[in-house]
């Protein structure tokens, strides 16, 4: 482990024609981390990974790893790798020459490409299919090629876009924890750019949520999730309730609707600001007697319920405000019907003040 | 290196039973839609083909009528003198450098073609068809006034000081016309060939050390293979056996095998010669085309 930032982005911008895929994004992404950049669709983490990649150019800012400026270099001169979305092995070669194709052109001796390419297919237990062509694999298979020939050359940081997107859910999740093993034990640095939250938590020493081409937050998996810094950030991490509200004082915060919650703030009194609720810490009682001592609550109606089998999810009407609660299914919890008066209820510290 | 990731499930089986039988009952109703041009091509193709093969074991009468009978291979024994050795080397290498020249020329085109967006591909793509507006013959006497030894070629190198050209009646002037009336059939099928090629393969080469000359050579040249086998056969075939082009353009000197034929039969008035002749160029285009499907065929 060094100090030099593995990956470091100064300000870098890219635009496509008006179009701002990304907006002055700066990152220091630590050597040897699982860093994701998470975002929906569009929001420019890809084209950010196609920079540190050499494939796309910044308009504007630079990017440097570990130290050296990769400013205007091309991928070939570049010490990192990728693992592509749709994996691109090239169709016309073996397994095995596709894995050997970077030590190839990097002109290593035949005996080295062939004892590398052995390690490297064995790491991804694809031992004995190097004359398979491409076609002739499944989904699963032809993703861990593309991560052997990734891997094969040893690359400083591993660049990885959405790899396991194309695989379904099983395989996806066995993948997730054994790409995060196979991470700890190489020790590269892998930059993992996916849309999908979960895997992001699932793998990530450190995650970076992006939105319309601006890096939002940049934190630990607790971090984005307990403590979102913008409301973005709440709703696309996991469930959650957002409600628009102003700041009362003495920790008191008025909804839009005028009902009176409290939690904590460092907001001024009369700002504008977004209480985010998540579903799992919101409580539901029948009575006010049920209502833990110290908590915030408020009178509901039940508009619906969720059956998910390890949970039940409610929608409860509360004045203006809709919140959907979460509720373990255990037994001796209680159930509510639609159409039931309760109390909604949460700890003031589960709620997290957002300044809009 | 020595631990593993999760196996992922095998690659699918192909198809079932009932897959095959559907097949099989959609090959049966594919007949009736097959039948017409069938029959077209045996009675305008297939016949008319059987019937020069059997001229070629005729008998050419003294005053040039073909006698059907007395059967012999006297024809094919005639096609090793020097001068139909001397025509065929001649066609082959026209033709060949006709090919070579078409796919240099194409190639960066049809790259050009299959990279740009949409709209401008298809106003590109029209504008390589546009000849075929007009007619063949008309383009390639238009070649004979631009090559003459008056026309604006000559009269531009007149100007510059180099004095006139004389290329018309030339293989130059041959080969530039084959050249000129076979391109689209170059361009076209390497357009389709790298149309299809996933531009992310060359960033994945490129990402894995290899400078934009080596990504072309082991990723974009393979794959475009098929169009490069196509077009070849395509700019080849009908060079080695052109006959307007080297007839308008050319000389005495540059005879192509199409041209003798065509002599034998309308001339010479032995058509039993003119038979055996044809059948063996048309058996050597065939041969020379498995061929080359046979050493590309790895990556069609």
């Amino acid at each position: 482990m060094s100090d030099v930032a593995a990956v470091q982005l100064r300000g870098v911008s890219k635009r496509f024609d008006d179009v701002t895929a990304v907006d002055a994004v700066v990152l220091d992404i630590r050597d040897g981390e699982f860093f994701s950049l998470l975002g929906p669709s569009g929001c420019g983490k890809t084209t950010t990974l196609r920079m540190i990649a050499g494939l796309e150019f910044p308009t504007s800012g630079s990017i440097s790893v570990f130290g050296e400026q990769m400013h205007l270099r091309p991928p070939n001169k570049r010490p990192v790798n990728t693992v592509f979305q749709s994996y691109a092995l090239f169709p016309h070669m073996t397994v095995h020459d596709n894995v050997a194709f970077g030590l190839q052109m990097r002109r290593l001796g035949r005996d080295e490409v062939r004892r590398r390419v052995g390690d490297a297919l064995e790491l991804v237990q694809l031992t004995g299919r190097e004359q398979r062509r491409p076609n002739q694999l499944s989904g699963g298979q032809q993703q861990r090629v593309a991560l052997a020939r990734a891997l094969v050359n040893e690359p400083k940081v591993l660049l990885l876009d959405e790899p396991l997107g194309a695989l379904d859910l099983k395989l996806r999740q066995a993948m997730q924890l054994e790409l995060k093993d196979l991470q700890s034990r190489v020790g590269i640095t892998f930059v993992y750019v996916t849309h999908d939250q979960e895997e992001a938590l699932t793998m990530s020493d450190r995650i970076g949520v992006m939105d319309a081409g601006r890096l939002l937050q940049v934190g630990t998996p607790e971090d984005i999730y307990e403590r979102p810094t913008s409301p973005m950030v709440a709703d696309f991490i996991g469930d959650t309730n957002l409600l628009t509200a102003t700041v009362k004082g003495d920790g008191q915060i008025a909804l839009d609707d005028a009902q009176i919650v409290h939690a904590e703030t460092r907001e001024p009194a009369g700002s504008r600001i977004v209480l985010t609720l998540r579903p799992e810490r919101l409580h539901l009682a029948a009575t006010d007697d049920d209502v833990d001592p110290g908590h915030n609550a408020l009178d509901a109606t039940v508009t619906r319920r969720v059956y998910l089998g390890n949970a039940v999810t409610y929608d409860v009407r509360s004045g203006e405000v809709t919140l959907r609660v979460r509720q373990r299914n255990a037994p001796g919890r209680g159930q509510f019907a639609v159409g039931e008066a309760v109390q909604v209820h949460w700890a003031s510290g589960s709620a997290v003040v957002v300044a809009r | 290196m020595a631990q593993t990731l999760v196996p992922g499930p095998e690659a699918p089986s192909g198809g079932s039973a009932l897959e095959d039988r559907a097949a099989r009952a959609r090959s049966r109703t594919g007949l009736w839609i097959a039948l017409p041009p069938a029959v077209y091509l045996v009675l305008l193709f297939a016949m008319p083909l059987l019937i020069v093969f059997v001229y070629s074991f005729a008998t050419r009468g003294s005053s040039g009528q073909t006698i059907l009978a007395d059967w012999n291979v006297a024809a094919y024994t005639r096609l090793f003198n020097p001068l139909v050795r001397e025509i065929a080397v001649r066609s082959v290498g026209y033709a060949l450098l006709t090919t070579a020249i078409c796919l240099a020329v194409s190639y960066p085109f049809a790259y050009y073609l299959a990279t740009r967006a949409l709209r401008v591909r298809n106003v590109l793509l029209v504008l390589v068809m546009i000849p075929f507006w007009s007619n063949f013959l008309v383009r390639t006497y238009a070649w004979r006034l631009l090559l003459s030894s008056s026309g604006p070629l000559s009269q531009l190198t007149e100007l510059i000081g180099l004095g006139q050209t004389r290329l018309l009646f030339t293989p130059v002037a041959v080969v530039l016309g084959l050249v000129y009336g076979y391109m689209p059939f170059m361009i076209l099928p390497l357009y389709a060939a790298i149309e299809r090629i996933d531009l992310g393969l060359v960033e994945a080469a490129r990402d894995l050390y290899a400078s934009g000359t080596r990504a072309f050579w082991r990723v974009t040249w393979p794959l475009s293979r098929p169009g490069v086998i196509a077009g070849s056969i395509l700019v080849f075939i009908p060079s080695l056996g052109a006959y307007v082009t080297p007839e308008i353009l050319g000389g005495s000197k540059t005879t192509m095998l199409g041209s003798y034929i065509v002599r034998q039969f309308l001339s010479a008035r032995d058509w039993p010669f003119g038979s055996a002749l044809s059948f063996v160029v048309m058996a050597a285009m065939l041969a020379a085309t498995l061929l080359y499907f046979r050493t590309g065929g790895r990556t069609l």
